[in-house]
């Protein structure tokens, strides 16, 4: 085969791989302050939604491919609104710790998805159809999605190894040390949201076009995992791990189908590595949490059980309230 | 504007939406209970539960003798016996309970001897639903299946609250729905507060450490726990599948979502808060006018993202002021 072939056969998957990774690093950004935040499908279909309503009501109608420029526009769009959303949103919702802030996102989804389904601009259940191309095959996004993947990268090998990135991490490892020693760990916690936003933002826009729809489908809580995962099998230390974990596990639902068409296979395992990719899936996120070692995790492991932590908590609770009284 | 309000539904149909707004609330309440109650003792959300809800829901029909459709590995199968819907539904829920100490095993046990960070634990429940949703999708497809019309017996579909003239038809199906809620909240209150194994589950929620001190096997009590939660989600999925229909394997995961709605506004943890929540929402959503139905499925996250930001401790819980 050659190139040419190659790149025209698999293109969908090269890019969504690209894709893939670009999303893996919208998680990974908060993450790096220690926030779980499940906000980025949000704002992937925010970024979506704008790309796909100016590209088809908005924008005048052009002959031949949809003028890159006008694409650029869409993300430039795209990011300012994702940014002014998360600010909006961070504020409040950054104060907010662990459990309590991955709830509220997963709210602030729900709440955009039910807003999508039934308002009129966004088309409803339906969606919005016949979203324009920029380029004459689906190859052709990589004009896009390398530059915006390389530049994302280096920002972040550059962000890791400068002041921010240290002060990310020291709120990552203890949030109130971090506190003590000067540090505004808000300030920051509403940077590294805000980053992860507009990231996701920005690659909505991509997305409208490239899967040519959009739907209240795109960006949901499905999704939230999907992009977890991503995170969490390529591992959370450093920005390498959201990009690798991003191309490997979009590839593998294909690289599974291909296998099942190996020949010799027996013919249940085949059925199932062609069906039962989900559930592979599933089990590859319980078995990345469960076996990890404990230092590659996407926060700060406790050293001593939890357990015993938040009894000590409880306890001092009470002895304040008591000592109150 | 009370008195406006009352006038433009009409009497009869306030009393219709409050009783709708009971019957479905109180399967929220049922189903966050089973929430909760991992919270308080363990302090981690179960993002698996609404996956064990949907699970408890395709037992019960399986066992009512509901036969499966085209698709999937079980296609066209059912099983040779039709069990009244009561008993399908005591144990479909025991075997939703038996799922959910499976979970346990395998999602949660190994990261709590770890000591691991319970947000990791919230990443491995996730991971344990998406198996679920996708073993059943795998097993009999993503068709819908509505359970047989005939389950309550001879009971008719509806029963008239109102006069002749003025009907008032509830549905016998939401009547049922609010009962065996009703019964299910009274014997876990009264045997969370009054039995020596409640009170027991109580000290371990408190403190888990010096609980195990004074002699109480913790981890019995967790394995426990987790399947009185499943359980109850089982329960909350069949009578949910039973009103409606069983919408496929992904059913249970909207739903689960609504629940931590529930869990957050009543209060992490707090077992009258999760009633309480579930009834709240229950008819928030009964009192939505026809004309915004479609934004119904939003109410339990904006009550959820209004309460976090005002009372993150919920309605009936009490604050934790962290220390060093």
């Amino acid at each position: 085969m050659t190139m040419t072939a190659f790149l025209e056969t698999y293109g969908f998957l090269i890019v969504s791989m690209l894709l893939g990774a670009l999303l893996g690093l919208s998680v990974y950004l908060p993450l790096m302050a220690g926030q779980l935040s499940l906000a980025s499908p949000g704002f992937y279909a925010l970024g979506g939604y704008i790309a796909a309503i100016l590209s088809t009501q908005v924008f005048p109608v052009t002959e031949g491919s949809f003028p890159l420029l006008e694409l650029l526009l869409e993300m430039l769009l795209a990011a300012i609104a994702a940014a002014v959303l998360a600010i909006a949103l961070g504020i409040p919702v950054l104060r907010l710790r662990g459990i309590y802030l991955a709830i509220a996102t997963i709210a602030f989804v729900e709440i955009l998805r039910v807003l999508a389904l039934n308002l009129e601009i966004t088309g409803g259940a339906v969606g919005i159809f016949g979203i324009p191309q920029p380029f004459q095959s689906q190859i052709g996004y990589l004009w896009i999605v390398v530059p915006l993947l390389g530049l994302s990268m280096v920002f972040l090998y550059r962000l890791e190894s400068m002041h921010v990135g240290r002060v990310l991490r020291a709120i990552r490892e203890d949030e109130l040390a971090a506190d003590t020693m000067g540090i505004n760990p808000t300030h920051y916690k509403l940077l590294s949201f805000v980053l992860g936003a507009v990231l996701a933002g920005v690659v909505g826009a991509i997305s409208a076009h490239f899967l040519n729809t959009w739907n209240a489908r795109q960006g949901t809580f499905d999704a939230s995992i999907v992009y977890l995962a991503f995170v969490l099998s390529g591992g959370s230390r450093t920005f390498v791990g959201p990009v690798v974990g991003g191309i490997v596990l979009t590839a593998l639902p294909e690289i599974l189908r291909g296998m099942a068409g190996i020949s010799g296979l027996p013919i249940w395992l085949a059925q199932f590595l062609q069906d039962g990719r989900l559930i592979i899936f599933g089990l590859l996120i319980v078995m990345s949490t469960v076996f990890l070692p404990p230092r590659g995790n996407y926060t700060r492991t406790v050293t001593t059980m939890a357990m015993a932590k938040a009894a000590a908590r409880q306890r001092e609770t009470r002895e304040t309230r008591e000592g109150s009284d | 504007m009370q008195a406006s309000f009352l006038f433009n539904h009409g009497h009869h149909s306030i009393f219709t939406a409050i009783l709708n707004g009971l019957s479905i609330g109180s399967v929220y309440a049922i189903f966050a209970l089973g929430y909760t109650l991992v919270f308080s003792i363990l302090g981690i959300i179960n993002f698996a539960h609404g996956a064990i809800f949907t699970l408890g829901a395709y037992f019960s029909y399986t066992l009512t003798g509901g036969a499966f459709g085209f698709n999937g590995l079980l296609a066209n199968a059912s099983l040779p016996i039709h069990l009244p819907f009561l008993f399908a539904l005591v144990l479909g829920s025991i075997l939703a309970g038996i799922a959910s100490v499976i979970v346990e095993r395998l999602a949660f046990r190994p990261l709590r001897k770890r000591g691991a960070d319970p947000l990791l634990t919230l990443v491995s429940s996730l991971g344990a639903a998406v198996v679920i949703v996708n073993v059943i999708q795998y097993l009999v497809g993503s068709e819908i299946y509505t359970f047989p019309s005939d389950i309550y017996g001879r009971l008719p579909a509806s029963i008239n609250f109102g006069t002749v003239e003025r009907p008032i038809a509830i549905r016998t199906v939401q009547i049922v729905i609010f009962s065996v809620s009703a019964l299910i909240v009274s014997i876990l209150t009264y045997f969370i507060n009054f039995t020596r194994f409640g009170k027991a589950l109580q000290a371990v929620s408190e403190d888990a450490i010096t609980a195990s001190l004074l002699g109480i096997n913790t981890e019995k009590f967790i394995t426990f726990t987790f399947f009185l939660s499943g359980f109850l989600a089982g329960l909350a999925g069949t009578l949910v599948g039973s009103s409606v229909s069983i919408a496929g394997p992904y059913f249970g995961i909207a739903f689960g979502l609504k629940g931590l709605g529930v869990i957050v506004l009543g209060g992490l943890g707090n077992i009258p808060g999760a009633v309480l929540g579930g009834l709240v929402i229950g008819l928030a959503e009964a009192f939505v006018p026809a004309d915004y139905s479609g934004y119904k499925e939003a109410i339990a996250f904006a009550l959820l993202f209004m309460m976090l930001l005002v009372r993150p401790q919920g309605l009936l819980g009490r604050s934790v002021i962290q220390k060093v």
